[in-house]
């Protein structure tokens, strides 16, 4: 008697003890666990310490309710203008509701990197590269309006995608520096040809002042010539004689320089010399 | 029987469940502890208790602990922070309708401080909204907050 009711007791404490075991869930800071009863969602539970049936309900899933970030992995996108790039970015999500996210998809970690996949490409192809490459922010904004509502079911939200590289291919990166490079070139020629179109116009109007300049001197010139010719015209009058003189003396002189001269000893006087003198003199006597 | 339980057996028995406790940390074998230590206060008074019984005794005030404690102690437990618990920390939180919803497109809503990293979140309304009412967050779905108005 006394051992049967040993042996019931004993079994009691053990099923106390289990019962109290399996029951008592303690749910740490960070994460929710959802309760399914036999089979069925039952509820989700908060941090901190609770009670569950034993044996009817059960932990199905734990679920972290702290940011997740996940890696987008890079991938090749074209632009609108046909140009290869390669973008890859980082997801941050959060989880709301942890029965939606485990109930709604069947791995949402997967589910999300490949609609924020599918997602960049599509917001990429409708840019130009020149917009991808600068425009990040709108990308941004863009993917998380896109993915949004496609989210909603599974009780995440996304709270920001970041672009991480957005590279053009080794090829577009080569030929944007070229282009890069000749367009430096084009400016350095046009500057060059600017350079030179100054000169040569700085050049021409030094040319012209100076053909003015020359001109002016030789009217100059000829005016004083005509105010010698003048004087000298006023002093002869009709005395011709002193003048008739000065020539001749002169042409003397120019004789003689010209016997002594070493290079030439061929000497030709004229006959007359009054008659030359005339001649040389014009009309001026007669 | 030889060996007689005596009551600072239960009394040591108790104690070391509590110290057990600290290493499993799993908040069930305090109970017991207790319940032992129950269990050796009526040995101190009656010393004849038989076995069965003392063991019934100690899973019975085991069991009374553990329902005491769900029943009157955890709610004054209150949660001291809403870190790492989105939903708890957004819904009930009070903004003011910055952007009216029109046909297909959804309104804004700003939060003098931001919510998830954000202070301005498109959302729905089931009853209409003017500008510059002030609307709580109910619930949210996936990026759209679902607001009553006050």
């Amino acid at each position: 008697m006394l051992f049967n009711g040993m042996s019931i007791a004993v079994v009691f404490v053990l099923l106390v003890l289990i019962t109290i075991f399996m029951g008592v869930k303690i749910v740490p800071q960070g994460s929710k666990y959802v309760i399914q009863r036999l089979g069925k969602f039952s509820r989700t539970l908060g941090p901190g310490l609770h009670f569950v049936i034993p044996y009817v309900d059960m932990v199905a899933y734990k679920v972290t309710t702290k940011d997740i970030v996940l890696d987008i992995p890079s991938q090749e996108v074209i632009t609108r203008d046909n140009a290869v790039i390669i973008a890859n970015a980082v997801a941050y999500i959060n989880i709301v509701s942890p029965e939606k996210a485990v109930y709604g998809v069947e791995n949402y970690a997967f589910a999300i990197q490949n609609l924020v996949q599918t997602s960049l490409r599509s917001i990429i192809g409708e840019m130009d590269l020149d917009d991808a490459l600068s425009n990040r922010d709108a990308i941004k904004a863009k993917l998380k309006g896109a993915i949004s509502d496609d989210i909603a079911d599974w009780g995440i939200t996304l709270k920001t995608v970041e672009i991480q590289d957005i590279n053009p291919s080794p090829t577009m990166q080569k030929a944007m520096e070229e282009q890069a490079a000749a367009e430096r070139g084009r400016r350095a020629t046009v500057t060059r040809a600017d350079g030179e179109k100054a000169a040569a116009i700085l050049q021409a109007e030094g040319r012209l002042e100076a053909s003015r300049r020359d001109a002016e001197a030789q009217v100059v010139l000829a005016t004083a010539s005509q105010a010698a010719i003048e004087k000298v015209s006023e002093a002869v009058k009709n005395n011709e004689l002193p003048v008739m003189y000065l020539l001749g003396e002169r042409y003397v002189d120019a004789m003689k320089d010209m016997s002594t001269s070493p290079n030439s000893k061929l000497v030709i006087l004229p006959g007359d010399i009054p008659a030359a003198i005339r001649a040389l003199m014009g009309g001026v006597m007669k | 029987m030889e060996f007689e339980l005596q009551y600072w057996h239960w009394l040591v028995f108790g104690m070391v469940l509590i110290i057990a406790e600290m290493f499993l940390a799993s908040f069930t074998l305090f109970w017991f502890g207790l319940g032992a230590l129950v269990v050796a206060g009526l040995m101190g008074v009656f010393p004849a208790l038989p076995l069965p019984w003392q063991l019934v005794l100690w899973a019975l005030s085991s069991i009374v602990f553990t329902l005491l404690w769900f029943r009157y102690l955890k709610p004054l437990m209150a949660d001291k922070s809403k870190a790492g618990n989105a939903s708890e920390a957004i819904k009930g939180e009070v903004g003011q309708v910055i952007v009216l919803p029109v046909d297909d497109k959804r309104g804004v809503v700003r939060f003098t401080t931001p919510l998830l990293g954000d202070d301005e979140w498109p959302f729905i309304c089931r009853n209409t909204v003017a500008l510059g009412d002030r609307v709580y967050v109910t619930d949210i779905s996936g990026n759209t907050l679902i607001v009553e108005k006050r």
